[in-house]
């Protein structure tokens, strides 16, 4: 398997607060990788440091071979990074098709793209996420499942090769959550993306991911198959407190 | 370069970039109408009532201010509350050219451009650094400093009593005639303004603006470049209305900086903007025609007060239609394909 993305000894703090502490793993390429962690352990920054919302302190950021430790947010999406957020941000006054249309156009520079084809391809990542019917609703508008879905469709529109998955399940049902899980599947074997998967829920994780990483207090703690993990002490401490290990 | 005509669309090649035109005949009347009645007006008012005439010309210069002034809005996704420094910009480098290098109107018009561009880029990287209120408070400042300026070296800008003797645009013996002409000139540049605003704004780019206007980290996350996108549409704008200050020169003869860069002028710039309902392209001309006569009655009816009761008669109306005049038209017209644009900050 070729190594996709590589993060070496990467750390960030917040004022006093070391929110990432020295992290390094790597992404193969297909895999899906799980990030796991307690609330507050630096899942969300660590994805930010990839994206380039936040630079990182120390260490460095490689791509595809590409350096893209202080690389801009837009340039490392066109080059094949993209997210969704766990706490969803659709542009609220955009219509789910218009703001799937601006990742199609703005995702990777096209040959040959008019603003009415970009329009029918939006139209594809919209019916693949079920919202086909809601394409002409204001994205402020939607629920929350449906804005996780309108989320995954924007993130698929600028065509990733590696793609965040942020705590998706957080706030739906279990049916609904069931359905997010399967077009996560879905969209793997569709699209051919690799997926970084973060989840606090451990059990969704042990059956998505092929690899899991665990983060605790911005440390990286345990790396492995998921049911390694699963055993590790180390790992059932930080979820359970230590008089359970 | 390729161009195809295809049954409803013009289809342009550039390299590797497509372009689509939609050509949908049937949806042309209501504009050509609309555009009718506007070429009508000034000549109407030259045969039966030519005192209308500077009227007409104020409202189609001040649609003209706020066509460009909401595309600046939407694509920064901020409110610049001093448009009226490019018209001093233009007004003063065209009027500074043609008065002492005798330039005629075309050359300062080029002139103006040029100003207007230079000091558009110069104060574009605001858009990027300051966010919401410092944007607005500093680009309110500007037009006051450089008021302050024409006072201070007074004997280039002439603050006190503006300049006199730059060459006017149109002199054909006839005052009303010239007017008239002047007017159509007017219309002419407002309608042009408005054509290629709106072409602007049912463009891919436009797409990009919207999403810079709602969220410009989630835009940048999506690939947009966001810092070129706010330049460009804070830089080209601010030219465009540099132009209209360099029309404000050549039409009067005269330019003084008291008259454009305080802040009652802003204030009618922003009512023509809101009236419109900030970011429509049509509304703005609704706008710039209903502050302009709204002015002229106020004028009429309260003569010295006018100043005084202007904005409030403004703010009444703000606060009775929030979504400008031209809102109330587009909730019973509600097509949804095109973005919405609002603005947030
Ligand atoms: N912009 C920020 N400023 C200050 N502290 C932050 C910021 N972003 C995150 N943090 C802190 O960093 C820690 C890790 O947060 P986060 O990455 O969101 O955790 P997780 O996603 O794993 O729940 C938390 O303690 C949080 O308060
Ligand atoms: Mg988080």
């Amino acid at each position: 398997m070729k190594e996709m993305l590589k993060v070496n000894n990467v750390s960030k703090h917040f004022g006093g607060l070391m929110a990432i502490d020295d992290v390094s793993f790597s992404i193969n390429e297909g895999e899906t990788l799980g990030l796991m962690g307690p609330n507050g352990a630096g899942k969300t920054t660590l994805v930010n440091l990839i994206t380039g919302k936040y630079i990182t302190d120390s260490g460095s950021i490689q791509f595809l071979g590409n350096d893209i430790t202080r690389m801009v947010p837009y340039k490392r999406c066109k080059l094949g990074i993209s997210r969704t957020y766990q706490i969803p941000r659709p542009f609220p006054e955009l219509t789910a098709l218009m703001s799937v249309v601006v990742s199609v156009l703005y995702g990777k520079d096209r040959v040959n793209q008019s603003l009415d084809d970009a329009g029918y391809e939006a139209t594809h990542y919209l019916e693949f996420c079920g919202l086909f019917s809601k394409r002409n609703v204001l994205c402020k508008d939607l629920n929350l499942y449906e804005m996780r879905g309108l989320e995954l469709a924007r993130a698929l529109a600028t065509t990733p090769k590696l793609i965040f998955v942020d705590e998706v399940m957080a706030g739906l049902n279990p049916a609904e959550a069931a359905k997010a899980v399967g077009l996560l599947e879905r969209a793997k074997e569709h699209f051919g993306v690799t997926i970084l998967w973060i989840e606090h829920v451990m059990a969704v994780l042990m059956k998505a991911a092929t690899r899991v990483v665990v983060l605790h207090y911005g440390k990286k703690i345990a790396e492995g198959p998921p049911q390694e993990i699963a055993d590790n002490p180390l790992v059932i401490e930080s979820y359970l407190g230590s008089s359970h290990a | 370069m390729e161009l195809e005509v295809k049954r409803e669309k013009l289809v342009l090649r550039i390299g590797t970039q497509k372009y689509e035109w939609q050509i949908e005949p049937r949806y042309w009347l209501n504009p050509l109408i609309y555009v009718g009645i506007l070429i009508v007006l000034p000549v109407l008012a030259y045969f039966f009532y030519p005192t209308l005439l500077p009227t007409l010309i104020d409202a189609n210069l001040l649609a003209a201010i706020a066509i460009p002034l909401s595309w600046m809005t939407l694509g920064t996704g901020r409110m610049n509350f001093g448009p009226q420094f490019y018209i001093g910009a233009g007004g003063y480098a065209a009027a500074l050219c043609s008065i002492h290098l005798g330039w005629p109107p075309p050359v300062t018009l080029l002139v103006a451009l040029v100003v207007g561009l230079f000091f558009g880029l110069l104060m574009s990287p605001l858009a990027i650094l300051a966010g919401g209120l410092y944007y607005t408070l500093l680009t309110l400042l500007f037009p006051l400093v450089f008021l302050e300026l024409t006072f201070i070296f007074t004997d280039v800008f002439r603050g006190d009593v503006g300049l006199f003797g730059v060459q006017t645009m149109v002199n054909v013996g006839s005052f009303t005639l010239s007017q008239l002409i002047t007017c159509m000139g007017a219309l002419l540049m407002m309608l042009l303004y408005m054509f290629i605003v709106d072409k602007i704004m049912r463009s891919r780019f436009a797409s990009s603006l919207a999403a810079i206007n709602d969220d410009e980290e989630v835009a940048a996350a999506m690939g947009v470049n966001v810092n070129k996108m706010k330049i460009i549409s804070f830089a080209i704008p601010a030219t465009m209305i540099a132009v209209v200050g360099w029309f404000y020169a050549h039409y009067y003869g005269t330019f003084a900086g008291i008259s454009y860069l305080p802040l009652a002028f802003m204030l009618k710039v922003l009512m023509v903007n809101m009236i419109g309902g900030r970011v429509q392209v049509y509304g703005n001309v609704v706008g710039g025609y209903f502050i302009a006569f709204l002015e002229l009655l106020l004028i009429k009816l309260t003569g010295d007060l006018s100043p005084v009761l202007f904005p409030i008669v403004l703010l009444i109306l703000l606060l009775t239609l929030p979504e400008g005049l031209f809102g109330l038209y587009r909730k019973r017209h509600y097509r949804e394909y095109l973005p919405t644009l609002h603005v947030r900050r």
